[in-house]
């Protein structure tokens, strides 16, 4: 019966230990052509959407916006156009920014530079 | 009987009861020390929770019981009124723990942030003692793994389920001072599998120290600090600072709520240890709390 007990906590402990292992691995040195950013010609429904959708419109979608988006909805361009300035300060972590996306780690450096390019080349619905 | 006589004999009968009593104190006094020197009592509440704070404590739950536990962050408080002062943005983590024996509890947990799934194991092989089997600290261990549900930056990218986890081990090392005050050191190792540059490093070591100060049977004063042993902040891809956090416990019989103060978004130890952005002088602290409801799941 003790046995039968423990055997749940004993899987566990072996699970943390051993299932998917250990490495010692970082993104710049696994995906060295990631570091490559292309931003020769950055278009919003190739490179922004796919952005945001992964990473922002868990809150700021049409659905979610008023509830959790502070009713910011990112799906039309014309919405992302005007707030591009608060989007690259919030992605940026600035001060006086409410850092985004909330709850998780910066955007990685690729995805920040790819929206800065758009917005600082007017933001246009390509 | 002359008034004399039942004076006399009054005044006797009381000497001999004082005697008898102070035989009886002596006897009490001896058997109890006897009894001391042949049992063992152990320290109970060394901390009200299973978590001091953001961090675990030495308790664990007794054999059969299930804590559910609700916890909030919020948003920063220095996003000022028209972010209601962070109560706008919420974290959650929900998860539930159970006492397998009186010594081992294990736990599975899943948060909004980074879409972290976690479960842990902990087990307090020792015990602050006094008597017979005296000792002077309760010591626990716990070993936690946590997997980052996040979507991949890049998905054309080559990542493995291995990228997505991170492991933590803490020892913690507690003694109750007397009735009202517990201290807590917590030497802690985290683990990553995948950071974001060379110059972030994958193993963090750091020192911990949580306390309590019991102000009423129900409501006692924690504080909590993380010293995290890391290179030079501006060379990390994103800075981390060490997460210090102070709060309330109120028990409420079958309820523990834990009010927060932290400047550490993440509730668990791959978050607060590793990344904590948020300075205390810049007025990045997020209230939030825990909530702990236990079930009583074995016949005691």
């Amino acid at each position: 019966m003790k046995s039968k007990k423990l055997a749940i906590p004993w899987m566990m402990m072996l699970a943390i230990y051993t299932l998917p292992g250990c490495v010692w691995q970082n993104e710049e040195e696994l995906f060295p052509e990631a570091g490559i950013c292309d931003t020769t010609s950055v278009t919003f429904s190739n490179d922004i959407v796919p952005i945001l959708a992964n990473n922002c419109y868990g809150c700021h979608s049409n659905l979610n916006a008023p509830s959790f988006g502070g009713g910011l909805s990112f799906e039309d361009h014309e919405d992302v156009a005007g707030y591009s300035d608060r989007i690259i300060g919030a992605i940026n972590h600035n001060e006086g920014f409410l850092p985004m996306p909330q709850g998780g780690s910066k955007l990685d450096p690729c995805s920040i530079n790819l929206i800065e390019v758009w917005a600082g080349s007017g933001a246009p619905d390509n | 009987m002359k008034p004399k006589s039942i004076a006399f004999l009054l005044s006797l009968i009381v000497v001999v009861m004082v005697q008898q009593a102070e035989v009886a104190g002596q006897d009490l006094q001896q058997m109890l020390e006897d009894q001391m020197e042949t049992s063992t009592g152990y320290v109970t509440a060394t901390f009200k929770a299973t978590r001091i704070l953001n961090g675990h404590s030495i308790e664990r739950m007794p054999e059969g019981q299930l804590d559910f536990r609700i916890s909030h962050r919020f948003g920063r408080i220095n996003g000022g009124a028209y972010e209601f002062f962070g109560l706008d943005q919420a974290n959650i983590h929900l998860s539930l723990e159970y006492g397998v024996m009186d010594w081992l509890m294990v736990g599975l947990g899943r948060g909004t942030f980074e879409k972290t799934v976690d479960g842990f194991v902990k087990i307090s092989p020792l015990r602050q003692s006094a008597g017979k089997n005296s000792f002077p600290v309760s010591i626990s261990w716990m070993s936690g793994a946590y997997i980052n549900g996040l979507r991949w930056s890049d998905p054309e990218l080559e990542y493995h389920f291995k990228h997505r986890m991170e492991y933590a081990h803490q020892l913690m090392i507690a003694r109750k001072f007397g009735p009202r005050f517990s201290l807590q050191l917590t030497p802690s190792y985290l683990h990553r599998n995948l950071v974001e540059t060379a110059a972030d490093p994958n193993d963090l070591f750091a020192i911990g120290a949580g306390s309590r100060l019991k102000i009423t049977s129900r409501i006692s004063l924690n504080a909590e600090y993380f010293y995290v042993f890391t290179p030079d902040p501006s060379t990390l891809s994103q800075p981390i600072y060490d997460p210090l956090s102070f709060g309330v416990d109120i028990e409420t019989g079958g309820h523990v709520f834990q009010l927060i103060f932290t400047n550490s978004v993440g509730m668990r130890e791959n978050g607060f240890l590793g990344q904590t952005t948020g300075q205390w002088l810049e007025g990045d602290i997020h209230f939030g709390f825990n909530i702990s409801r236990v079930f009583q799941l074995k016949k005691q």
